[in-house]
């Protein structure tokens, strides 16, 4: 090192502020010349840094591994599809037997009277509790929302590179509960989207507390 | 983004590995993308998670024989860009924390401006600068320390 101690100085301050005085200092120290020479250096030699090398296979890997996450894609969609005619297959097999019930076990004229009147006027156990598990999951998104606020400061200006992955899988899910979300607009009554819509927020939540960990740590 | 990723990993191979991994993700977050950055400056964000993915994951593994602060292997150079400082100035970066290391390669070596490296790092454009030079100071000191080794 040298003698003089300016440019350590300088670089001690962290800024670029003050170079002008240092270069005017440099031109008189022969020590602050040799180390400013060298930090001139640096961004000279940068640019021979860049690397380049043939890879002819390269671009077909990436091609390959785009298209079987495609198909696997493709397969998991139509996974859900044949999935989403269970409910519907569900529901047709609970009628037939309803039916086959109700002409085994039809009641009188006298007891359909009693029971027009206490329980046909209630609406569907099944519209009672979907109502339920919807007032819940309002509950549960606003909790969610709560704490999306608290990491928000820190995720709109993540310092650090875990807390930038943290914001590109938070958005990863945003997209997925959207869509979720416009599935279940189309069926309601749909419990394996019900099921994967959970998970999905139960892991945004999870993620959110290790952003709010992350900004406590 | 090959350049990017040899940089921030220090092998061709896991910087394939990182560019095939990043189509891949692009591929599927396309959805994702909100246009408040370019294209191209999201792209090189998700490069840049990827590769501190991969860096984790190598830390993660005790027994990996890359260490992150062994020197990167040579790539060699086109005679026209060369210069006689570049394999002491690459031992040298492979030695910095992989945020100063990426915001350096990305400013100094790749030539994006400090407000595209802040987009890319997901930091403002004054912190960008900030990590900038100390990335240079910390490779001045390195080879300062290194040449007077040598002497």
């Amino acid at each position: 090192m040298s003698q003089c101690r300016r440019f350590e100085e300088w670089l001690d301050r962290g800024t670029e502020n003050g170079f002008a005085e240092l270069e005017t200092h440099a031109a008189a120290c022969g020590p602050c010349r040799e180390e400013l020479e060298l930090w001139n250096r640096i961004s000279q030699a940068a640019p021979s840094l860049r690397k380049r090398w043939e890879s002819p296979g390269l671009w077909v890997r990436i091609e390959k591994s785009i298209h079987e996450s495609r198909r696997a894609d493709e397969a998991s969609r139509g996974r859900k599809e044949s999935r989403a005619w269970w409910p519907l297959l569900a529901a047709a097999a609970l009628f037939l037997v309803a039916m086959i019930g109700l002409r085994v076990f039809r009641p009188s004229l006298g007891e359909r009277e009693l029971l027009t009147s206490r329980s046909f006027s209630k609406p569907l156990l099944t519209e009672d509790a979907l109502s339920d598990v919807e007032k819940s999951e309002e509950r549960y998104v606003a909790s969610i929302e709560r704490l999306s606020r608290l990491a928000e400061p820190k995720l709109r200006q993540p310092s650090t590179p875990l807390l930038i992955s943290y914001r590109e899988k938070l958005l990863l899910l945003d997209t997925a509960i959207a869509e979720l979300r416009s599935q279940l607009d189309q069926n309601r009554f749909n419990t394996h989207l019900r099921k994967e819509l959970l998970a999905a927020y139960q892991e945004k939540q999870h993620t959110l507390e290790q952003v709010v960990k992350e900004e406590k740590s | 983004m090959k350049s990017l990723a040899a940089n921030l990993l220090g092998t061709p191979s896991e910087a394939e590995d990182a560019v095939q991994e990043t189509f891949l993700k692009i591929y599927r977050a396309a959805a994702s993308f909100r246009g408040s950055a370019t294209l191209s400056t999201w792209a090189y964000r998700v490069l840049v998670n990827t590769c501190y993915d991969l860096l984790r994951r190598r830390a993660r593994r005790p027994e990996s024989p890359v260490s992150s602060v062994e020197p990167p292997v040579d790539f060699g150079s086109a005679p026209a860009t060369d210069h006689p400082l570049r394999v002491d100035l690459a031992a040298s970066l492979a030695a910095l924390d992989s945020r100063r290391r990426a915001a350096f390669v990305l400013f100094e070596v790749e030539g994006f401006s400090h407000r595209e490296v802040g987009d890319i790092l997901g930091v403002p454009e004054g912190t960008s600068r900030s990590l900038v030079f100390e990335a240079r100071r910390e490779l001045q000191r390195r080879l300062l320390g290194s040449r007077e080794a040598r002497a």
